[in-house]
């Protein structure tokens, strides 16, 4: 037949002019790779060719005829024959396209007869954003998909994730289900998955996608699949990346003289006599005496200005008829920002620094021609490095540790200092990162799955089964090495003499190594699965799957956990018009008493495309595609807290005491919780519709949703229960919560000559409410939990500040003007801050506590994807914002005396600054109410949003005149994560992510810039 | 190709029967076993109660142990409840300390000082006892332990101990709170009613004593058989003790007509019976018939470390180190000897003290002279056992807490507050060099509280007879103060009824501080208020020259209202307990 076509298309050369040019060209992607197995036609003609595995061509055609590429999950292109006998192409990744595949619950869905709640992306999008762990990357492209990044070290910066938001009071209740190729995984081990590896993500959010996995459906589902191998000669791709890192945000902290002027200021304010002598302020000021008064910036003096990280990647896919492979390694490597102040007398790296190194191998393996094998082995391998037992941006903060003036960075012999002025008297901290030791994590994850799928298609067309068995298992240990003593000396500038540390370690101590076994989990997966797709007539469609699942997971040595249970699928469409899904699982775990073990969990979904129908394709042809569609559905949630039992009541062995005369302990044993025989899973019943269309020829598209989440019989300990039943009691499945909201993207994609440009606009929004939470009935209303939404905060009012008027109407004896004040023994100064009784009882306590701000995790986010390609060069941006949350710093992050004094205290209260002062009255008590740990109040809340260029990639394909002919392609790339941020905050100092309501002091968050070099075989 | 077909069927099959199997015939348990339950716990083989007799130990672990325990950080390293009486103060640098909010009424019933205004801590003990009264019937167990009347069921005295805990919680409640919900021997279950009203005081204390009454012939009685392994256990001894206690506070004006609440059962008697002075003295006279066991012994210092001594009526077991020493000893030592000194004595104890033959300073009578720059001679001994100050000679040093002397650095740090630092509880490290361990078992009931208990009831009953001199001679004598010429040691001859109960009540006092009396003294006398409305003053020693002069400042200006005689139950349970009634004025 092909050749037949060839002597055809040949004959009709010849009949014409003698004009034709025997073209050739490569077509690849965006992203560098070679598209194999495309269509390319003349336009107004019927002749075409097709690419090789190479991406290349050849065809026969004259000047100015134009050429359509039409490649499958591509925008079409074309292009005009000009002089020259090379065409090359690239094309732009369709994000709009009808027939776009995306990965659900046990199979793949078509967007066009998807009736739920799917978010996917390919991972072609986020490879290239320079970061370790793959939740990082996928913040602003999914909607629905809400993150905080709540640390930068080095190996532990992987952000917690929801789906679309949170809805349970249970609070580890909320984290998603995570399955890679069908397999549960642990979040840890999401975040050691190398992005190379994984051919697509997908987050589903409806109860229609997830009721398959029916009682561990209700946060929401992240699927994973990885890469497999594709018929063709073996492609090689190496890549290897450099990046430097720098903190998004660094703290700024006051000189000595500033220091010491405000630490005057504040005993001054105390009734204390000052602690700086002139003298000394102009000591600290000239820095004349460095030694007796030193000024030592220590953030300068421990961290450097920015860190290497490296990446490596090589992979090799290919395939014959009968096996194909996908084979991969990947090296990471990111270093820590503290400077290197390791003894040049032993190697020992006190520093943070994540390596990882993992493979990936995967194997399809057609034995006969309806049999087919699977392996896949991939294992990685961790190891994160952190300075032994302190947190070194913590100590940096901590005041009651160092201050700037506390002593020299190194004596002026070269001994190491200790902060004399402090009550620890500790050593300064590079003395101790230097001596500390380090403590090395090593850990090794490990999955291995086999498969083997027969279709019976002589029995019966479209039925096959499959088996898998999974296995994983995380092997964690971590070995310490530290030395606990060395000296310090301080040395006093006026006589020149050098006094020991109250410890008196005249000489080092020798190291001590410690190790100890973290984790050790297994995990055992068997599915089972029989699977029948048929259409009658291209008319009716039918996908049917019913799953035989059981898992059994343990860590250490405790008793597996058993998870056990069936799950079935229906999938219908009648000529991809009208749509029905039917999904339901009927599952359980040990968990749960024997009498509530299992659950069924049943959704529907529908939908209904009208643009088939021709009335509307005549009425809009403009409209590509308009679905409707809806579900509902009930899953669950079992994951519990506390006792792993809760059904059980469990004697515990308690703590050895000694009875008796002698010193002999004697073992206790106690009653544990009052089990609770009724406890069950979490429910959720999910209400989803949305409108799914593409018009213009596919170069608008969008997907919008709404939903509405009723989540019940929550897990939680109830609070009206009096203490004088003695004992604790087991949760109840009591709570209940809304939660509601939409999300959606809106894409538009077009093509200028040349140029190509697309940009995409992720948003999502949820609110939840909590209906029920069996809390004990408060003396007044707004101490009411109830109705707020899960993790409100509560705190007192601030209404600025107390003024000198107040103070003196305060004592002057006569009550009736008074402000309220604290039950307090330092009594309020003017300055302090001052707060809204809100009982109008005169005194400020508990009951003035109201909601103020809101939660910690954002209601909104948006993502806003740009995309270029003009000939070899593409350039893609991703600004990412979250809005409507709150946070704030307390203790060692903004508190005076328990912080270094920040430039924010310059701005505190004074009598002469009452009027502007934008901070409190500076006291060295550290318990007032000034204090944010004490008195939270929406003073110290910032109602915060964020902007930030979250990632930049921009690549140049090299041409491929350029390259050696045994190479494919070269890409050079720069990347940043990041990049900048434009936040609502000032008062802290801190990344907008930080945890809320703690000193804010975890590792710096990063900003990365990468240089990258990609070769394709 | 049929044939392989089908052989690639078999194969398929086989693979799918392995791996089913392989994974369905988990070798595991259905259930840890490393969880047990009360079955096992209590089981109905176990002759020797080796179970039972754990789980008998957690319910004596809820027992407090007293030294230094009011701490919001950790397990003690806190402070002394009498810290927050005019005995002394807190050294701790946090404002927010417990025993100043305690002293300063800086309380609410929604913020409560948690480690001290405990309520279902005590519900747990009280819990944790009956559920071991209730399940150890089902226990086959042997032996015999030896009784007042001869040998008594092992398993009679085990239920009769923890009943005595349990009464001990009440108790503990009852002090703090006036009466409380009797929640009865059955554990209660979750959705059994919770909404229990409180019982009157009346009912409360009547059913702490009828416990007691009932379980003291079950109990064990001193000398313990094997004092290394029961030394700690509950004796009949303990039983009468508490009883006497509890009596002495039910017979006193907080509860005894001087209700602060007078119509208010809850709070106290509604009226005033004499009748209940003459229980306690009867009680404790009882006491003093019956059990000849116990003695004053010689050394005052001797009855806190000394294990086993006859003095010591019941404890709670604390270990053999130096923590007391190192919580409360003087700071400005070398490690391993540094003190934190979290106690810093008042003045206004120390000026308790009497003089060498137990006149007052200033008594022109006395032979001896108080002499202002040499404060601490010629004093009552036990003021050297109690409180170290300037000049005591301490771990083979005299001590400096002058202002900048070595125990009193000028640093920023926690330090006496007073220039007084504790001396009680603690090992006789006058003359070593270093700390060495102690035992600090946490004393309860002495002998010498007898005593004194009798000694106020009978005075209050009877007036100031020859048995309540007697009783304050005989702790004089032991304290080493001089007979004098008229061998009444400085107590005067016909004393009024409330002269005596003033004597009793510094006796009380000076014999009894720090060991948790005080406080609760001070309140049940009804006395709170005034005691509270006094400064707290402390010295400052400053040295010119040679010279040494002692200046006395002001430390802590306390403050009392009449509701805080009673703690506020905790807001969450009144809110939770729709029967449950608040404390006046909370």
């Amino acid at each position: 037949m092909k050749k037949l076509i060839f002597i055809v298309l040949f004959t009709c050369f010849n009949s014409i002019f003698a004009q034709t040019i025997n073209l050739e060209g490569k077509v690849s992607s965006d992203t560098g790779e070679a598209l194999f197995g495309g269509n390319i036609f003349i336009e107004g003609t019927s002749r075409g060719t097709m690419t090789d595995e190479d991406g290349r061509f050849q065809i026969a055609v004259r000047q100015g005829e134009i050429l359509t590429f039409s490649f499958i999950g591509f925008v079409t292109a074309t292009k005009t024959v000009e002089n020259g006998d090379f065409m090359e192409l690239t094309l732009a990744t369709d994000r709009g396209s009808l027939d776009e595949v995306m990965v659900v619950g046990y199979g793949e869905t078509k967007r066009i007869t998807n009736t739920g709640a799917v978010s996917s992306i390919k991972a072609e999008e986020i490879k290239y954003v320079p970061v370790s762990s793959v939740q990082n990357t996928l913040s602003g492209r999914l909607p629905g998909f809400f993150s905080q990044q709540r640390s930068g070290q080095p190996g532990r910066d992987a952000s917690d994730f929801f789906i679309r938001g949170v809805s349970s009071l249970n609070a580890g209740g909320n984290r998603p289900l995570i399955i890679v190729d069908d397999v549960q995984y642990t979040y840890d081990q999401l975040s050691q998955i190398n992005v190379n590896e994984i051919e697509s993500i997908s987050i589903l959010k409806d109860a229609s996608t997830t009721a398959v996995y029916g009682i561990k459906g209700a946060n929401g589902v992240l699927v994973i699949k990885t890469r497999r191998g594709k018929l063709g000669k073996p492609k090689i791709n190496v890549r290897v990346e450099r990046g430097i890192q720098t903190p998004v945000r660094s703290p700024d902290f006051l000189d000595s003289y500033h220091t010491a002027l405000l630490v005057n200021e504040a005993y001054e304010n105390d009734g204390l006599q000052p602690q700086f002598s002139e003298n000394d302020l102009e000591l600290f000021r000239t820095g004349e005496d460095p030694y007796g008064h030193p000024n030592v910036s220590w953030y300068d003096a421990v961290f450097k200005d920015f860190a290497f990280q490296d990446n490596a990647n090589i992979d090799i896919s290919g395939g014959t008829d009968r096996l194909k492979y996908f084979v991969s390694g990947g090296a990471f490597s990111q270093n820590g920002l503290v400077k290197d102040f390791s003894d040049p007398l032993n190697e020992v790296n006190n520093n943070y620094f994540y390596r990882r190194f993992n493979y990936r191998a995967n194997l399809d393996f057609d034995v006969t021609n309806s049999l087919s094998l699977r392996l896949d082995v991939t294992s990685r391998f961790g190891n994160i490095n952190e300075p032994r037992g302190q947190n070194v941006v913590s100590e940096i903060y901590d005041f009651s540790k160092i201050h700037p003036y506390s002593s020299p960075f190194m004596n002026p012999n070269g001994t190491y200092s200790y902060a004399y002025d402090t009550q620890d008297n500790l050593p300064t901290i590079n003395a101790r990162i230097a001596n500390g030791g380090y403590n090395r994590i090593r850990r090794t994850d490990s999955n291995i799955l086999f498969g083997v799928t027969q279709d019976f298609n002589s029995l019966i067309e479209g039925l096959s089964v499959t088996g898998r068995l999974a296995y994983s298992s995380v092997e964690e240990n971590s070995r310490q090495v530290f030395r606990s003593s060395f000296p310090t000396y301080h040395y006093s500038s006026e006589n020149d003499s050098y006094n020991i540390d109250p410890r008196g370690n005249y000489a080092y101590g020798t190291y001590a190594v410690l190790g100890n076994l973290n984790v050790s989990t297994k995990n055992l997966n068997l599915q089972a699965f029989l699977n029948y797709d048929k259409s009658f007539n291209d008319d009716h469609n039918f996908n049917f799957l019913f799953l035989y699942n059981r898992q059994s997971s343990g860590a250490q040595a405790n008793v597996p956990a058993n998870f056990e249970g069936y799950t079935a699928k229906i999938n219908y469409n009648y000529k991809e018009k009208f749509l029905l899904d039917l999904n339901a699982a009927y599952n359980g775990t040990d968990r749960f008493g024997k009498d509530n073990r299992f659950g069924l969990f049943p959704a529907i979904g529908a939908g209904y495309n009208i643009s088939k129908e021709d009335f509307f394709h005549n009425s809009f042809p403009f409209i590509d595609l308009l679905k409707i569609k809806g579900s509902y559905g009930v899953v669950g949630s079992d994951i519990t807290f506390g006792n792993r039992y809760l059904y059980q009541q469990v004697y515990q062995s308690g703590g050895g005491y000694p009875f008796g005369e002698s010193q002999t302990t004697y073992p206790t044993v106690y009653e544990g919780s009052l089990g609770n025989p009724n406890v069950t899973w979490e429910k959720a019943r999910k209400f989803n519709i949305g409108l799914d269309g593409n018009m213009f020829e596919d170069k608008l598209s969008f997907d919008i949703n709404y939903f509405y989440d009723y989540r019940f019989d929550q897990l939680v300990t109830r609070e009206d229960v009096p203490q004088i039943l003695g004992i604790g009691i087991s949760p109840n499945n009591i709570a209940e919560t809304s939660n509601q909201g939409f999300d959606g993207q809106i894409g538009y994609q077009n093509t200028y000559g040349e140029l190509q440009f697309n940009t995409n606009l992720v948003f999502s929004y949820a609110r939840n409410k909590v209906l029920f939470k069996a809390e004990a009935q408060q003396a007044y209303p707004w101490l009411t939990e109830t109705g707020q939404q899960i993790g409100q905060p509560f705190g007192y009012t601030n209404i600025g500040f107390y003024s000198e008027d107040d103070i003196a109407s305060l004592n002057d004896g006569n009550a009736d003007n008074d402000a309220a004040v604290p039950l307090s023994d330092v009594p309020v100064q003017a300055g302090d801050l001052k707060y809204k009784d809100l009982n109008e009882d005169g005194v400020i306590n508990n009951f003035d506590q109201s909601p103020i701000g809101k939660p910690n995790l954002p209601t909104t986010t948006l993502g806003w994807t740009l995309g270029f390609n003009y000939k070899g060069f593409s350039a893609r941006v991703l600004f990412q914002g979250a809005f409507d949350y709150s946070f704030s710093v307390i203790g060692t992050g903004i508190e005076p005396f328990k912080s270094q004094f920040q430039p924010l205290h310059l701005q505190r209260w004074t009598p002469q600054t009452a009027e502007t002062a934008e901070f409190p009255r500076l006291t060295s008590n550290p318990s007032t109410i000034n204090s944010s740990a004490a008195y939270m109040s929406d003073f110290w809340l910032v109602d915060a949003w964020y902007v930030r260029l979250k990632s930049v990639d921009i690549s140049y394909q090299l041409p491929d005149n350029w390259i050696p002919f045994d190479i494919n392609n070269v890409r050079l790339y720069v990347n940043a994560y990041n990049l900048f941020t434009v936040t609502s905050y000032v008062k802290y100092q801190q990344d907008p992510e930080i945890s809320t309501n703690t000193a804010g002091d975890s590792y710096f968050n990063q900003k990365v810039v990468n240089l990258g070099l990609q070769v394709g075989f | 190709m049929k044939s392989m077909n089908g052989k690639i069927y078999k194969l398929f099959l086989g693979l799918v029967v392995i791996v089913m199997s392989y994974s369905c015939s988990d070798d595991f348990e259905s259930l840890p076993v490393e969880d047990f339950t009360s079955e096992f716990v209590f089981s109905t083989t176990d002759s020797l109660g080796i179970q039972a007799k754990k789980y008998l130990n957690s319910v004596y672990s809820q027992i407090e142990y007293g030294h230094n325990r009011i701490d919001q950080s950790f397990f003690n390293s806190g402070d002394y409840l009498d810290a927050a009486t005019d005995d002394a103060i807190s050294s701790s640098l946090d404002q927010d300390n417990a025993v100043l909010r305690l002293a300063t009424g800086r309380y609410t019933a929604s913020s409560r000082v948690k480690d001290e205004m405990k309520w279902g801590y005590y519900y747990k003990g009280i819990r944790s006892s009956s559920t071991f009264i209730t399940s150890i019937d089902r226990v086959p167990l042997r032996g015999t332990v030896m009784g007042a009347t001869g040998p008594i069921p092992l398993k009679s005295a085990w239920k009769a101990e923890a009943r005595f805990i349990r009464a001990l919680h009440y108790f503990e409640l009852v002090k703090r709170y006036g009466g409380v919900p009797l929640v009865g021997d059955e554990p209660r279950q979750l959705g059994d009613d919770l909404e229990l009203p409180r019982n009157t005081f009346e009912e409360s204390i009547n059913y702490i004593v009828g416990e007691l009454d009932s379980v003291q012939d079950s109990l064990r009685v001193r000398p313990i058989a094997n004092p290394a392994s029961d030394g700690h256990v509950v004796t009949k001894g303990a039983a009468l003790a508490l009883k006497t206690r509890v009596l002495l506070y039910a017979a006193s004006p907080l509860f005894n007509g001087g209700n602060i609440n007078s119509e208010n059962e809850l709070t106290g008697y509604t009226n005033y019976d004499p009748l209940r002075w003459k229980a306690a003295s009867d009680a404790a006279r009882k006491f003093m018939d019956e059990l000849t066991y116990y003695s004053l012994i010689p050394d005052f210092s001797d009855v806190f470390i000394t294990e086993g001594n006859s003095e010591v009526i019941f404890f709670r077991q604390g270990s053999e180190n130096s923590s007391v020493e190192l919580h409360n000893g003087p700071v400005g030592f070398t490690a391993p000897n540094d003190g934190v000194g979290r106690t810093s004595p008042t003045q206004n104890f120390v000026e308790t003290f009497p003089l060498l033959d137990g006149k007052e300073i200033g008594d022109t009578t006395s032979v001896y002279r108080f002499d202002p720059l040499n404060p601490y001679d010629n004093r009552d001994p036990r003021l050297d056992l109690t409180v170290l100050h300037n000049n005591s000679l301490w771990l083979n040093k005299q001590l400096e807490t002058f202002q900048g002397g070595l125990n009193n650095p000028k640093a920023a740090i926690q330090k006496t507050k007073t220039s007084y630092y504790l001396r009680k509880f603690m090992g006789d490290f006058e003359r070593t060099d270093n700390y060495s361990n102690v035992s600090h078992d946490w004393i309860m009931f002495r002998y010498a509280e007898i005593l004194l208990n009798f000694a106020e009831a009978e005075n209050e009953y009877s007036g100031p007879t020859n048995e309540v001199y007697q009783v304050l001679q005989d702790l004089r004598t032991r304290a080493g103060i001089e007979p004098g010429d008229n061998s009444m040691y400085g107590l005067q001859g016909n004393m009024t009824q409330d002269q005596m109960r003033e004597a009793i009540h510094k006796e009380r006092r000076l014999e009894m501080a720090f060991e948790e009396q005080r406080y609760w003294d001070i309140r049940r006398w009804k006395i709170a208020d005034e005691v509270y409305s006094q400064v707290f003053q402390g010295l400052v020693i400053s040295q010119s020259g040679p010279v040494l002069n002692y200046n006395i400042v002001d430390v802590l200006n306390p403050t009392f209202e009449e509701r805080r005689y009673l703690y506020p139950i905790p807001y969450e349970e009144v809110i939770n307990n729709d029967n449950m009634v608040q404390n006046p004025g909370w």
